[in-house]
């Protein structure tokens, strides 16, 4: 492991803010802090960073245990939230800062700046203030300034946070594209699950001061572990009566059950149905068009269920009766959260 | 229509009843000190500016007020990079003390320093020994002028700070840059404007002030005499043209400093570069 | 475990010691010796100073020409606040501009100046005399004397809240067929009201202490015009210390009261503003 926490704790005025926090990082991987706004990943990154001290516990930077060693002896790079970029410095007196802190020559400053000004593509931009930088810009410049004195871990505090939604597509895949090329251990902390899946090799999630669970994007959407994991990803529908929907398997004290649009298959009564007699009825109560499918939101027994249907396919209206079958679902004892199949689908494969 | 008409009516009769207000209390006071300064004619008006005592007097309030602004100046600098930069306890406590000097009547700031440094004093004996004379002297006056104008930088300061944030500061610490450098290269530029501001404000202060240094001065004419305090001695002489005379000096000062301050005021608005 | 970097931006050993020496040795053993030489004097001993007649009348006279003149001021102070952000019209920024001049005249200046008007045969002085009004050595002389040593306070702190008060609210008002004097009381009056009494309680708190634009215009007539500075004031020149302290005490808890008394209604404000956080 290159970056280890172990057992980190650490409470503002009273609040929680990690709580019992553990986990590894190995070298070269691309990692993303994902959690809802207050669920201490920011503290956590500043922790790592040297802004913040925990309460207890050790981190662990290559070996080493660097919780009183001072926050610029660290060896890391850090893009803030806003960028601070220093706004009375021009681009390249920015990203020549910290080379000029650690008094390297100049020739070697201005060779490291201009390559990395050809590596963000703003050569030509040194001269200009960051106010005269787009949003795209200045997080470039940012992060340029963090990689210019060759830092052995990158941490990014909400890096596309400030950045419209449009530029913030093109930026994901440069920065992902920039890490990768350079091999250098990133962490970068997010609250928006679709950057998280999209950039980061594996993803951590937090809530309330503590980790739910850590795997790649792939791990973690097709076997959440607890509730929250579960919950948080995709747009979900929550019923309470899973029990309703026939041929699933019988779990004790289940709270409640996690239906992802993707594991529900809605037919009109005439199409031809694979699983009919394992569907139950349902009214659809509102179409939406939503650009690459439609999203249906259909009552059964009760429970409204959101699911997707390709544009291609026969259209259906509002108030029409359909046969709503569910693939798969979860469902979550206490924190827990498991997977259920369909029957149906098991028995399938063994008998046919 | 009939709302617009009247809403015209209001505004122009505010807009005359402020003008009205300000000419007589402002405008007024200015007028009857350059009338009263040339009443008998400019070789008056030149022989008491140029009088021994105006110029010693004269010379006293830029010594004060030089020293006011150097010394507050530093501390401003100081203390608002403590109160900003960094989170511990008692800043508010802290806060509040800088502030008091200027919630303290002036007669009461110079009655302090006579407490502490006058005749009935504990340390009296030893700056007796020592040859320091403070109260009734010059450095007495230098001090009630700090005194007075002690938190003037440091509020002009701290507001401006406080909305910067510290997140250049930390980034150039993660960096491994000194206190020095983040200082001079990352804070000195954002307040540039505020500290002017800051320093026009506390010479306008220090070179007015008159309570305080009335207290410890003594009036010594020609030893511990600034501007205000001769002009006080003229009016209570009952020489109106030289009182006036040398208040028009003061006057001539206080315009220079205010429209000093409205430019200011204006470059800080206008160069912010806004992120 | 050592908290060795427990702060991230260098420095603070060096910036604490300076400003904390610095508000030790200017502030705080000055503000010291006034304790510790209060402390010395009787309690009896500095309730028969304060309460001498002369004492008494003094704090009277102060109490109520702060009063008037920050009254005063409250009401002038909104309107011209009003005029400067609301309204466009020729020498708006010279008018903005001279606001200030309180601050950066010399208060003897102010002084000699306002008395000289206020005299029977000054510029006001004799208008008013011609209806038997004196204003020069009178209480109304030491109210006209604060009223502009106060004008900047109250200005100034409605501005900026005036400034950034959204047009919509009054828009939306007036949608709702709201009357514009309604709009005004019902909307923005209770926006700015907090402000306001910032501003009342910064220029009363001034003009309770303001010495140099007094002693000239007030005449220093014993039980009529004579405020508690003067009062002190001329302790101090008959070196009688300890009744100078004793009535400094009163005026000095009479600021802190009115500094508290503001910060409760500050925050009361916030509290409304920004919920129970």
């Amino acid at each position: 492991m290159y970056v280890e926490l172990k057992d980190i704790n650490k409470t503002y005025a009273g609040y929680q803010a990690s709580n019992h926090v553990s986990f590894g990082i190995e070298q070269g991987r691309l990692i993303a802090l994902l959690g809802p706004s207050g669920s201490g990943k920011t503290t956590i990154l500043r922790m790592i960073a040297g802004l913040e001290t925990p309460d207890s516990g050790e981190i662990v930077i290559d070996g080493k245990v660097v919780n009183n060693i001072p926050a610029s002896e660290r060896g890391i790079g850090f893009v803030f939230q806003n960028y601070a970029l220093f706004r009375y410095m021009t681009v390249y007196d920015n990203i020549a800062f910290g080379l000029n802190v650690k008094k390297e020559n100049k020739k070697y400053i201005d060779e490291r700046v201009h390559e990395l000004l050809k590596l963000i593509s703003l050569d030509g931009l040194e001269k200009r203030y960051p106010s005269q930088l787009s949003g795209g810009q200045r997080q470039r410049v940012a992060f340029a300034r963090a990689l210019a004195p060759n830092p052995h871990l990158l941490l990014l505090d909400e890096p596309f946070a400030a950045i419209d939604a449009k530029v913030r597509q093109e930026l994901r895949s440069w920065l992902k594209e920039m890490i990768e090329k350079l091999g250098i251990t990133s962490i970068f902390v997010t609250h928006d699950q679709d950057e998280a899946i999209e950039v980061a090799d594996e993803i951590i999630i937090t809530n309330k001061g503590h980790i739910e669970q850590k795997g790649t994007p792939l791990e973690i959407y097709q076997n959440p572990q607890t509730a929250f994991a579960a919950t948080f990803f995709g747009q979900t529908s929550q019923i309470t009566n899973y029990q309703s929907f026939h041929s699933f398997p019988k779990v004790d004290n289940v709270d409640k059950a996690i239906i992802r649009p993707e594991f529900v298959k809605v037919s009109k009564k005439n199409e031809v149905q694979r699983f009919g007699p394992s569907a139950s009825e349902g009214v659809v109560e509102r179409v939406s068009f939503r650009g690459d499918s439609l999203e249906l939101l259909v009552n059964v027994n009760d429970n409204q269920i959101i699911a997707k249907r390709g544009l291609e396919e026969k259209s259906i209206a509002v108030g029409e009766k359909v046969d709503v079958f569910i693939y798969r679902l979860f469902v979550t004892v206490g924190e827990k959260a498991m997977l259920l199949e369909n029957q149906s689908l098991v028995d399938d494969s063994v008998f046919i | 229509m009939n709302q617009n008409k009247q809403s015209g009516f209001v505004k122009w009769l505010l807009i005359t009843i402020s003008v009205l207000f300000l000419f007589v209390m402002l405008v007024l006071p200015l007028l009857v000190v350059i009338t009263q300064a040339f009443k008998s004619g400019v070789a008056a008006y030149l022989k008491a500016v140029t009088d021994k005592y105006t110029v010693r007097a004269l010379l006293l309030t830029l010594e004060a007020t030089l020293t006011a602004v150097v010394v507050n100046t530093i501390f401003g600098l100081f203390a608002a990079w403590t109160i900003t930069k960094f989170k511990f306890k008692g800043k508010k406590l802290l806060t509040t003390l800088i502030d008091i000097p200027v919630t303290v009547s002036p007669v009461i700031a110079g009655l302090i320093f006579i407490l502490l440094f006058g005749r009935q004093s504990l340390l009296y004996p030893i700056l007796k020994a020592c040859h320091i004379k403070v109260v009734f002297a010059v450095p007495g006056i230098i001090l009630a002028t700090v005194f007075v104008t002690f938190p003037f930088i440091s509020r002009e300061l701290i507001p401006v700070l406080e909305t910067e944030g510290t997140d250049e500061e930390e980034a150039a610490a993660l960096m491994g840059a000194g206190a020095f450098t983040i200082f001079r290269k990352i804070t000195l530029p954002h307040i540039r404007w505020a500290l002017l501001y800051g320093i026009v404000l506390c010479t306008a202060r220090a070179m007015g002030e008159f309570g305080a240094v009335s207290v410890l001065s003594g009036h010594l004419r020609g030893l511990t005499n600034t501007l205000p305090l001769h002009v006080e001695i003229l009016f209570n002489e009952f020489q109106y043209v030289p009182a006036f005379a040398v208040s028009s000096i003061l006057v001539i000062l206080a315009i220079i400093l205010l429209v000093m301050r409205s430019v200011l005021e204006h470059k800080g608005k206008t160069t912010k570069k806004p992120l | 475990m050592k908290k060795k970097n427990k702060r991230v931006i260098p420095g603070f050993g060096i910036s604490m010691g300076v400003t904390l020496t610095m508000v030790s040795v200017i502030v705080l053993i000055p503000l010291a010796t006034l304790v510790i030489y209060t402390a010395q004097m009787s309690f009896p001993e500095i309730i028969a100073t304060i309460t001498r007649g002369r004492v008494l009348s003094s704090f009277y006279v102060s109490f109520i020409t702060a009063f008037a003149a920050s009254a005063i001021n409250a009401v002038m102070g909104l309107i011209l606040a009003w005029v400067l952000v609301r309204y466009e019209f020729p020498g708006k920024r010279i008018l903005d501009g001279m606001i200030e001049l309180p601050f950066a005249l010399p208060t003897a200046v102010a002084g000699i100046s306002l008395t000289y008007l206020t005299t029977d045969s000054g510029w006001i002085g004799s208008f008013f005399a011609k209806f038997g009004i004196q204003i020069a050595y009178t209480r109304l002389g030491i109210t006209f004397a604060l009223i502009f040593v106060g004008i900047p306070f109250v200005v100034r702190s409605i501005q900026p809240v005036l400034e950034k008060l959204d047009p919509s609210y009054e828009e939306a008002a007036s949608v709702l067929g709201a009357s514009r004097t309604r709009i005004f009381w019902k909307v923005i009056f209770p926006e700015v009201l907090s402000s306001l009494c910032t501003g009342f309680g910064l220029a009363f708190g001034r003009c309770l202490g303001e010495y140099g634009s007094i002693v000239f215009i007030a005449g220093n007539k014993p039980y009529y015009t004579e405020i508690t500075p003067l009062i002190i004031m001329s302790e101090l020149q008959e070196f009688d210390y300890p009744s100078a302290t004793a009535i400094a005490l009163v005026m000095l808890i009479a600021a802190f009261l009115i500094l508290f008394i503001n910060n409760l209604i500050q925050a009361r404000n916030t509290k409304i503003l920004n919920g129970n956080r």
